[in-house]
């Protein structure tokens, strides 16, 4: 992506970039000038008045007359203008509430105080992280599991409510791919992007577009900064920001097929595998399975468990081996271990290669 | 004639006590039944909740000076801006006119001795003095982090205190319904003779005007709230869709009482600009039957549009079309206020002491406030403006830059009648400079920031916004400070201020036309309005210059020479 052509800011707009945004910024410098007529107008008449009609001595005030045809006009009048934002509006609106008919899909969820993307096929993104293609309308079909949120991408120009009980829908079509940029801080990135989320690795950040959560969600107490919990998750409202990443065609369709790619920061390295498995841990498995070997609550710690032998509430056994770890995580209440009836994990939805990843870091533990 | 003979309006009055002093004591206060009394304290408890909602803003803008934490955590950050909503909206803003500068003024302006139901009139101030204490206990108790509009399920979820506040708010509402409900009877059957509904001051009308909402739309809030306590006290279904509920029905609830809320605040903020207006450039109001008009189409068609604030909740595009439409309809009477106010200016004869200042304040920001809701009417812009600052920013111009405006316009102007005091104008016009000047820096900031993205009720953002919110905490300091030299400025004129006289803006109003101070019973004899309250032209010099130096009157004799 070239970095010299992204599309630019007003002091007011952010930069566009998707095909709602110019008919939208459109419109909004439309009612713009037409406020600034009518404040100069308006405040040049009244400062005229004031000067001119200042009281002094010998100035006597004139009785006031009246005037039915300016009473009727300057109530009136402006109805025509009227008439025109609200069709304008309206039909701008309207374009931005019906999906193109060969839009892709993506399905999120809303949660305190955290993004999920699930693309077709069951294919879901890393937390808070969103990779559509360009060029291409998506239709998001949105859901909450908690409280009211609202998607808002300000370069996109889109904004929807996030409704527990019902499904919201809003759809975009991007029209320029974010560029590859690594950064620390927002400062290094191009207008418009922010510098995302930490990945759980807690490097190797890049230059996203931000999506925000515009609705009121609340926080914990005792959240002081905008810091992340122990597995990358965003703790309030304010920090409930996911990453848009916009990639070409190719590169989307390929993220389908083999899903999510290893983090940036691990690509590279020998132990890809394990470096991206401690990652997803991090991200998903950390808050009720630890890897140190002592705790083994709520859930079984994983240091020790590959190889090892299960024994299961239907009084069965099994070797801890790939496949078992593979059903663990996909259905996990289809074999419990003793002594832990109560925890309910939820199943999980990875991909092939983030399976292998999770198994090699396990395994890893062992040595 | 001269000055020294120049007549007291009403010369005749008795020279005695004032309503401050004829009776004193505290049970003279407690079980008063006088407007006027009862209008004071409701004047000193809105100004508490000023004070104490002005210092939760100044927090929200110092944690937002710095991205990060700056001052608190993200949950206390909730409940300050929380506070801050919810004690300016219920506490400060609704009561601010109508109850005390209306309480005070309506029967004055009427001719009359007292509102219709006096006692009822006593009941409605407890009953805001029982819902202001409910409401402070669920703060000093209890965990309120709702925002102050209460949204569901959230709110459904959140600490139990929610009901206290709840209940806070469903308790002043009565107060607000009884305040309308004794208005309206007054305005109907107690004017005095003469004072038919076309003399019928501005003022006046305005308060009709609000007081038909509240009647109409506070019963919808004390439903919505009430669904909202049993919601959480008995586990029964309505917002809640764990429970089965919709949360999207509650904003309809909610938003059919506050949209008509706003023109309870915004219409007596007009309505004191009009007094304010015509006294100080010795004009009637330009288009009077119009502008008395717009006040009532705008308490209607207030009704009409309280789906604006949802355009993104999820209703159906229908319903949104209509909403857009009908909401375009609210800016025709707004306009024809504005151009009436500055036609009225028009060959007048304009002074620019400081009550004119927050009212001439009041028309440019609220000309920025109502251009700018055109932003938000229009469906596809407002997709990106919504619940960003730029919303912040627009209800501040409207609410601060106009009700706040109007309302301490209106306290500036009646204070040499309230107090029968005068107050220092160097002062009031060097704390008008603060005042606007911090208002604009706080709040015109805001646009940008919103129309850049910035989201609501934000404890952190992003650096690329750091700029901006500095500047807007910086003004808001500024605004801080202004209102900090009003204070006091008034406590100084309540301690060492002159003498007042009765009519020292020469003023052809009728509330001038009684004595200062005030006669316990507004008249001394019942009046006869034998003109409108703003005929200059039918007033004489004496009349409208009551011991004023010579050279200062309009004369014929001035005039030639």
């Amino acid at each position: 992506m070239d970095e010299n052509n992204l599309p630019e800011g007003t002091l007011q707009l952010p930069p566009q970039w998707s095909t709602l945004a110019p008919e939208v910024d459109e419109m909004y410098y439309f009612i713009y000038w037409v406020s600034v007529a009518f404040t100069v107008v308006i405040f040049a008449a009244m400062i005229y008045f004031m000067w001119k009609y200042r009281r002094r001595p010998g100035l006597k005030a004139k009785p006031t007359g009246h005037s039915t045809a300016l009473e009727i006009g300057w109530t009136f009048a402006p109805l025509i203008l009227l008439v025109v934002l609200f069709h304008q509006g309206f039909t701008g609106y309207v374009r931005g509430a019906v999906a193109p008919e060969d839009s892709i899909e993506v399905r999120v969820r809303g949660m305190q105080w955290n993004w999920e993307f699930e693309h077709r096929g069951g294919v879901i993104d890393d937390l808070n992280y969103l990779r559509v293609p360009v060029n291409t309308p998506v239709r998001l079909i949105m859901s909450s599991s908690d409280v009211l949120h609202s998607f808002f991408v300000p370069a996109f120009r889109v904004k929807r409510d996030v409704v527990p009980g019902m499904y919201s829908t809003l759809w975009f079509e991007a029209t320029q791919e974010t560029p590859d940029i690594q950064c620390e801080s927002d400062a290094d990135c191009p207008e418009g992007l922010w510098c995302g989320n930490t990945p759980p690795g807690g490097e190797a950040r890049e230059c996203v577009l931000p999506i925000f959560c515009a609705e009121y969600c609340g926080a914990p107490r005792g959240i002081t900064a905008s810091a992340f919990d122990e597995g990358g998750r965003n703790t309030n409202h304010s920090t409930m920001m996911g990453d848009l990443k916009v990639i070409t065609q190719a590169e989307y369709d390929e993220f389908i097929e083999l899903g999510p790619p290893p983090p940036a920061s691990c690509q590279g390295r020998d132990d890809i595998n394990e470096c991206w498995g401690e990652q997803i841990h991090q991200s998903y498995c950390v808050a009720c399975h630890s890897v140190d070997g002592a705790t083994q609550a709520p859930a079984p710690n994983w240091k020790g468990l590959f190889g090892n032998q299960r024994q299961f509430v239907d009084g069965s056994s099994a070797t801890a081996d790939e496949n078992y770890i593979r059903q663990s995580i996909l259905q996990p209440q289809s074999q419990i271990v003793q002594g832990y009836n109560n925890v309910n994990m939820p199943p999980f939805r990875f991909s092939d290669r983030q399976l292998d990843a999770i198994i090699a870091y396990m395994r890893s533990l062992n040595e | 004639m001269t000055a020294e003979v120049a007549p007291q309006p009403h010369a005749h009055a008795p020279t005695g006590e004032g309503y401050l002093t004829h009776e004193r004591g505290l049970k003279s206060w407690l079980f008063t039944l006088d407007h006027k009394r009862i209008g004071l304290m409701y004047l000193g408890s809105v100004l508490l909740a000023f004070l104490l909602g002005g210092i939760m803003a100044l927090l929200v803008r110092a944690e937002l000076l710095f991205p990060g934490e700056t001052l608190m955590e993200a949950d206390t950050y909730n409940q300050v801006f929380t506070l801050h909503g919810a004690i300016m909206v219920f506490l400060f803003i609704i009561p601010s006119i109508p109850a005390a500068l209306g309480n005070f003024f309506l029967p004055i302006m009427l001719g009359t001795k007292d509102v219709a139901f006096p006692r009822l009139n006593l009941g409605s101030f407890y009953i805001y003095c029982l819902g202001a204490i409910v409401a402070i206990v669920a703060i000093v108790i209890g965990h309120v982090d709702t925002g102050w509009t209460f949204y569901t399920p959230y709110s459904a979820r959140a600490d139990s205190s929610v009901i206290w506040m709840t209940s806070g708010a469903f308790i002043l509402g009565f107060s607000s319904i009884l305040t309308g409900v004794n208005f309206i009877a007054t305005v109907h059957k107690m004017r005095a003779p003469g004072l038919h509904w076309k003399r019928l001051p501005l003022f006046i009308w305005g308060m009709y005007a609000t007081s038909v909402i509240q009647v109409l739309a506070t019963p919808v809030l004390a439903i919505t709230l009430f669904l909202l306590m049993m919601e959480k006290t008995l586990t029964v279904g309505i917002f809640d869709p764990a429970l089965g509920g919709d949360p999207v029905l509650f904003q309809h609830f909610f938003w059919f009482y506050s949209h008509p809320a706003v023109y309870i605040m915004i219409l007596p903020g007009m309505a004191i600009v009009n007094e304010v207006i015509a006294t100080f450039s010795h004009r009637k109001i330009f288009g009077y039957m119009f502008v008395a008009m717009s006040s009532i189409s705008l308490a209607l068609v207030g009704f009409l549009v309280w789906g604006h604030h949802m355009f993104t909740a999820g209703m159906s595009e229908y319903a949104t079309m209509v909403f857009s439409a009908l909401t375009f309809l609210v800016a025709i009477p707004s306009g024809v206020k504005v151009f009436n106010w500055v036609a009225t200016l028009y060959q007048g004869s304009i002074s620019f002491k400081s009550p004119m200042l927050y009212s001439l304040g009041f028309i440019a920001l609220f000309t920025i406030g109502g251009l700018t809701g055109l932003f938000l009417g229009i469906l596809s812009v407002d997709i990106h403006l919504h619940d960003t600052y730029f919303v912040v920013a627009h209800f501040h111009y409207v609410m601060v830059g106009g009700t706040v405006f109007g309302f301490v316009s209106g306290l500036h102007y009646w204070w040499p009648k309230m107090t029968g005091k005068m107050y220092s104008e160097k002062l009031a016009r060097v704390a008008f400079v603060f005042v606007f000047v911090g208002f604009n820096v706080t709040f015109f900031s805001q646009f940008v920031l919103g129309s850049q993205g910035m989201p609501r009720r934000y404890y952190d953002y992003l650096d690329q916004f750091q700029p901006l919110h500095m500047t807007s905490s910086g003004g808001a300091f500024i605004l801080g400070f202004g209102f900090l030299i009003m204070l006091f400025m008034f406590v100084k004129s309540l301690v060492s201020g002159e003498k007042a006289p009765p009519n020292p803006w020469s003023s052809a109003g009728y509330e001038w036309m009684t004595t200062t101070p005030i006669h316990p019973h507004n008249f001394a004899e019942p009046p006869v309005m034998t003109r409108g309250p703003y005929d200059y032209h039918l007033c004489t010099e004496e009349e409208l210059f009551p011991g004023f130096p010579e050279d200062f009157k309009p004369s014929e004799k001035a005039a030639k020479a």
